[in-house]
């Protein structure tokens, strides 16, 4: 038997082992990669309730800010109109005076 | 007199909002509690209804948008820009409620998935909007205008996102699935929404129309100081 022929020999042989051994140990490597079992429900370690609180109380208080930003706007933009009918309608004269005064 | 009606049919809006805040909160605490999420789901009844009024408002812009850019519709731009403004509101609150919700649901505040990425853009190109309107210059509301037309189109992508693309968001059938005891409460909140969109946006045109007859007066005062000169 020549030394070529011995060493494809052993080369099998060890090739088989290798495949004998992965079969046999097959079952217990799939079982390390798979996911385990937690015990416990682990979303119960953050409580929810404040979360909800933060949500809500940021709509509102963003929608409540809104509406006061409106409404300020809204006053002072309806006062400023007020006062240029004003000054209209009360004639020309007195903005005319005013406006020499600046 | 047609002024004396928008007043008594806000204060009637203001008046049923009131009703809704005072109802609603109690069917919200009332609904079952969602056997998988938790009470955390609860954030559902007003995150829902505020992403609806972020499209509807988009949606809003950008016909008014489309007037003023066609037709030269003063009312229209009138319109877009109480729209826009709402569009920036309700996102930031879709944008908050819902990390809020995420970080108890999914373990973290933000995904980079393509509904909360897509949402997110739509939120930066209505503020573009508002900042377009605001330091554009004289063709700043043209330009706005545009962009509203370009936030428009964003709008069934971030609807559909979710049954396209791979996402950790929940899919587009969560509302018409729904348990029928969560309906109640759902659809009261979605109302009161609403309510409260029509009446924000009915008070911000009025900011606007107000603002138009300032500068009207305005001009007008500067022509009849001129005159006198």
């Amino acid at each position: 038997m020549t030394t070529a022929v011995r060493k494809t020999r052993m080369a099998v042989a060890g090739a088989a082992a290798a495949l004998f051994l992965a079969v046999l140990l097959s079952p217990a490597l799939a079982a390390a990669q798979e996911f385990q079992k937690v015990e416990g429900r682990l979303a119960d370690e953050i409580p929810a309730v404040p979360f909800v609180g933060y949500a809500y109380g940021f709509i509102w208080v963003a929608v409540l800010a809104y509406v006061v930003y409106v409404a300020r706007g809204l006053n002072r933009v309806n006062s400023e109109v007020d006062e240029l009918r004003r000054k209209l309608d009360g004639g020309g004269a007195a903005a005319t005076r005013e406006a020499s005064r600046r | 007199m047609r002024s004396l009606g928008a007043g008594l049919a806000m204060t009637v809006m203001a008046a049923l909002a009131i009703g809704g805040f005072l109802v609603v909160p109690g069917l919200i605490v009332s609904a079952p509690i969602e056997p998988v999420m938790g009470v955390v789901q609860k954030i559902f009844y007003f995150h829902v209804p505020c992403a609806i009024m972020l499209f509807l408002s988009t949606f809003t812009c950008a016909g008014g948008s489309v007037a003023y850019l066609f037709r030269g519709s003063v009312r229209g731009d009138r319109v877009a820009a109480a729209a826009g403004e709402l569009a920036v509101l309700f996102g930031a609150c879709v944008l908050v409620s819902g990390p809020l919700w995420g970080r108890k649901a999914w373990g973290v505040y933000w995904q980079w998935d393509a509904r909360l990425t897509s949402s997110l853009l739509l939120f930066l190109i209505m503020i573009a909007y508002m900042l377009a309107r605001r330091y554009g210059g004289p063709g700043g509301k043209r330009l706005a205008a545009a962009l509203a037309l370009f936030a428009a189109v964003d709008v069934p992508l971030v609807y559909k996102s979710v049954d396209i693309w791979r996402t950790v968001h929940p899919q587009t059938t969560v509302v018409p699935s729904l348990d029928p005891r969560m309906r109640p409460a759902f659809w009261a909140s979605f109302a009161l929404i609403m309510l409260v969109w029509g009446l924000l946006l009915a008070l911000r045109m009025r900011l606007e129309k107000a603002r138009t007859a300032l500068g009207e007066l305005r001009l007008e005062m500067e022509d009849l100081l001129e005159a006198r000169r």
